[in-house]
């Protein structure tokens, strides 16, 4: 999918670079500018190389400018953030119409806390039916090989419900 | 009361542990698993985590950007 100057940045967490890299999915990421905070370069560097080296998914290196708002500080403190989420939520402050891209819960919750937009790697391997990046036979498939293939940790029974609404919404034979 | 529990780590893991604590980041290796593991069940509670993943879950389907 082309990228237009008008596409959304997307400041992304280590949790969805990694386990979106472990699904083969990263590329989903195609149509946003991902600007990745510097800690969680260096942590993404260390423990999944490949995940910043896919060359449809250009990633930019983004530093925090500045001193820290106290309001994150304060939110980073009392739900112990590591220095990546909250490089992540300073580097958000400076650019608030971004999609905080993470699958941690605290982080999460700060970043709704600030109001900001967030997501993580299941909204954006369901976004790619509508967005046409993937079928539906293929999220799917991606759907149902997370427990072996990616360190995402979703609940078993949870996932099931995720694909059953999946092949709900679009009509797909829940055999297939 | 305290229960003990045996971990297996790769190898370079646990060197990463070493190194926190002779860096003087932790008291030990005990002290470093129990913070990382307090840590991890603090973040992980289960009714937020599916709360967020079934909220992704409809934007995923749903949203507009």
């Amino acid at each position: 999918m082309e990228k237009s100057n008008a596409a959304t940045v997307a400041i992304c967490d280590t949790g969805p670079l990694i386990h979106l890299d472990e699904l083969d999915s990263l590329d989903l990421l195609a149509d946003f500018h991902v600007w990745v905070p510097d800690a969680v370069w260096q942590e993404v560097q260390r423990h999944r190389p490949t995940a910043l080296q896919r060359p449809r998914v250009p990633v930019e290196r983004q530093a925090v400018l500045g001193a820290m708002a106290p309001a994150i500080l304060t939110l980073s403190r009392a739900l112990s953030l590591d220095t990546g989420e909250i490089e992540a939520l300073a580097i958000m402050a400076r650019a608030p119409q971004a999609l905080f891209l993470t699958d941690d819960a605290a982080a999460r919750l700060a970043a709704q806390q600030l109001g900001y937009r967030v997501h993580g790697s299941i909204g954006i391997l369901l976004r790619a039916i509508r967005r046409h990046q993937l079928t539906t036979a293929e999220v799917l498939a991606r759907l149902r090989v997370i427990p072996q293939r990616s360190s995402l940790y979703i609940r078993p029974a949870l996932l099931e419900d995720i694909i059953t609404r999946v092949q709900q919404e679009y009509g797909v034979d829940p055999f297939c | 009361m305290n229960n003990t529990i045996q971990l297996t780590l790769p190898s370079r893991l646990h060197q990463q542990v070493r190194t926190l604590v002779a860096e003087g980041w932790f008291r030990d290796e005990n002290d470093l698993f129990f913070e990382a593991l307090r840590r991890f069940l603090d973040v992980h509670r289960p009714e937020l985590m599916e709360h967020f993943i079934r909220e992704d879950v409809e934007w995923g389907l749903r949203g507009e950007e």
